[in-house]
């Protein structure tokens, strides 16, 4: 039963067997009666064995071979998810490009995709997840709406009509440090990781760091808060970028920024209770898209202005944009109600994607048709 | 002087979820989770020198039987004047919950039979995983949780169990069950996230009590 992996030769060149561990006195035995040297290569083959198959499992996990293959029903880090947006380039490089837009306080690159089939310019919508790092439904939705985009266009069905007038801009991990953190010591955290002088307490609130009513009432002047709105408006490189971004792009026609949790459809403005001029179109576009997010699994969503409908919060993203100029600024708050809240399970990931999917058209598809 | 809310509206949701904490810690157990499945209607008096009172039209359904809701009214008083009270809150549910007399009897001999004491930790942990056996577990800490929150709510907060921390049973002399929580709760209107220590006595037929409760920061 012994098993030769280099079988003898020839005199003078060494011969490697693996024996079963019933064998081993006896072969030894053997051996050190006839005078034949040996050592020992490997101490336990099966250990070896094992090692390695829990590593195939790892890397397996974290090196899916194509979109096709990436497990979407599953939650994944930062590395796995880059790759991913890789991989989605390499395999349509007449859609898909990567644009670097910045780098966050921890120096980890703020990826944007770019989901275009030409033009120069052409107006755009963008959408963005994972602003706050524990709502992590909202990046893995953001990594199956770029696998749908993809899909949409190869079959010329759904967002196919969209993009032939349109681009689309997707940021998934927005808040990379926070999400990193989310894996690595505190699941629950919500900010950036940026430290700024005179307190201990790190990081602020993405979602009030914006130049719409800044500092008033609806944010936090401390700096350990979660809502904690940073020293002065895009003090953070996360929100920073978005703005030059939107600035220097200066085409953007929809502005969707997705969070969890509490079903909800909410439109500017968060800072002040004053209607936007916009309230009634935005109001009746909410009504139709949270119709199509519950057509398919019945998922019941609120929809109303940020401030009436969840409170109030100032220096918030589509306040701002919506300032800007972009007349259709949303925020999506996606499942649950509370029952999980951020920690929703995997298995809820594709039905929470493929519901919001269906409201998001109906915002793209009415910003195609109502020009400005 | 009642004034009709809109649902979608921010108070009537935040009351909403004072009198589920409520409902949870007086009819919740290991064999039953009630959730609110919808908010239908509500209305806000304003009753001079006592407080803001909200009247609730609420449709619950109990997680382990979702094939069916209960309807149930709820007032929630929240008292004037910014010295902590809890809230008074009423609630009436119309018909029959589903009984739990079996799953509960189960869960107090097993955990009665365990050699050593129950721990556990990170409920559901990140990926939202529960595992089965400690779903009854889990639906404790809802009735832990549903005390704290009915007890620390106001109209400028809305509290929801993010995480059950750490869980630990502790044997007694007597005939109830005892387990001491580390439950985190996340308010929506602050979004901080912050540990509450409980301590839940449940059993069979007489049901849930909270024996103590440590405010985050406070010792043991």
């Amino acid at each position: 039963q012994l098993d030769f992996w280099l079988a003898p030769r020839g005199l003078g060149l060494p011969v490697d067997i693996r024996v079963p561990f019933p064998s081993l006195q006896a072969v030894k035995a053997h051996l050190e009666a006839d005078g034949v040297s040996y050592s020992i290569m490997i101490e336990d083959v099966q250990a070896l064995l094992d090692e390695e198959q829990m590593e195939m499992r790892r890397s397996s996990r974290r090196l899916p071979l194509n979109t096709n293959t990436f497990n979407y029903e599953a939650y994944h880090t930062i590395d796995e998810i880059y790759n991913f947006m890789d991989m989605l380039v390499a395999e349509n490089p007449n859609l898909v490009s990567k644009l670097e837009i910045g780098r966050s306080t921890e120096n980890r690159p703020l990826y944007v995709l770019k989901f275009s089939t030409g033009g120069t310019n052409r107006p755009a919508v963008w959408i963005d997840t994972g602003i706050h790092s524990r709502e992590w439904v909202t990046q893995a939705s953001g990594v199956w709406f770029a696998k749908k985009i993809v899909q949409d266009h190869a079959n010329n069905e759904g967002v196919a009509s969209i993009l032939e007038t349109m681009d689309i801009f997707l940021e998934i991990v927005t808040n990379p440090d926070g999400f990193a953190f989310t894996q690595t010591k505190n699941r629950l955290w919500r900010k950036t990781r940026s430290k700024h002088s005179g307190s201990i307490c790190v990081g602020v609130d993405p979602n009030r760091n914006w130049d719409a009513g800044f500092g008033e009432a609806g944010a936090s002047g401390n700096a350990c808060s979660d809502t904690y709105h940073g020293p002065y408006p895009n003090s953070e490189p996360e929100v920073k970028s978005i703005v030059d971004f939107v600035k220097s792009h200066g085409n953007i026609k929809a502005f969707i920024s997705i969070h969890s949790y509490s079903q909800l459809l909410l439109y500017p403005y968060g800072y002040t209770e004053t209607p936007v001029p916009d309230q009634q179109e935005l109001h009746e576009i909410s009504a139709k898209a949270v119709a199509a997010l519950s057509s398919l699994h019945g998922t019941k969503f609120k929809y109303g202005s940020i401030i009436t409908t969840i409170y109030r919060a100032s220096g918030g993203t589509i306040d701002w944009t919506y300032n800007q100029g972009i007349k259709y600024s949303f925020t999506f708050e996606l499942r649950d109600t509370g029952r999980y809240g951020f920690l929703l399970p995997a298995k809820q990931i594709i039905p929470t994607a493929e519901e919001t999917w269906l409201a998001l058209k109906v915002i793209m598809e009415h910003a195609q048709n109502n020009s400005y | 002087r009642a004034m009709e809310l809109p649902p979608s509206h921010f108070p009537a949701a935040r009351a909403a979820a004072v009198a589920l904490g409520y409902l949870r810690y007086l009819r919740g157990g290991p064999g039953r989770g009630l959730e609110l499945r919808e908010l239908r209607r509500a209305r806000r008096q304003d009753i001079s020198d006592v407080g803001h009172k909200y009247c609730l039209e609420l449709e619950l359904e109990d997680v382990l039987d979702k094939d069916r809701t209960v309807s149930c009214t709820a007032e929630v008083l929240y008292h004037l004047g910014s010295k902590a009270s809890a809230p008074d809150v009423q609630v009436t549910v119309q018909g029959e919950l589903r009984s739990t007399e079996e799953a509960d009897k189960e869960f107090y001999n097993w955990i009665r039979s365990l050699e050593k004491e129950l721990v556990a930790e990170n409920i559901p942990d990140s990926q939202g995983n529960v595992p089965p056996e400690l779903e009854p577990i889990h639906l404790l800490a809802w009735v832990a949780s549903g005390y704290v929150i009915w007890q620390n709510s106001s109209e400028n907060t809305k509290l929801h169990l993010a995480q059950v921390k750490h869980v630990k049973q502790v044997k007694r002399s007597d005939e109830d069950l005892q387990f001491d929580y580390v439950v985190l709760l996340h308010d929506m209107v602050s979004q901080e996230v912050l540990p509450w220590q409980v301590t839940l006595l449940w059993h069979p037929q007489r049901g849930a009590r909270v024996s103590q409760c440590h405010a985050p920061g406070a010792g043991n």
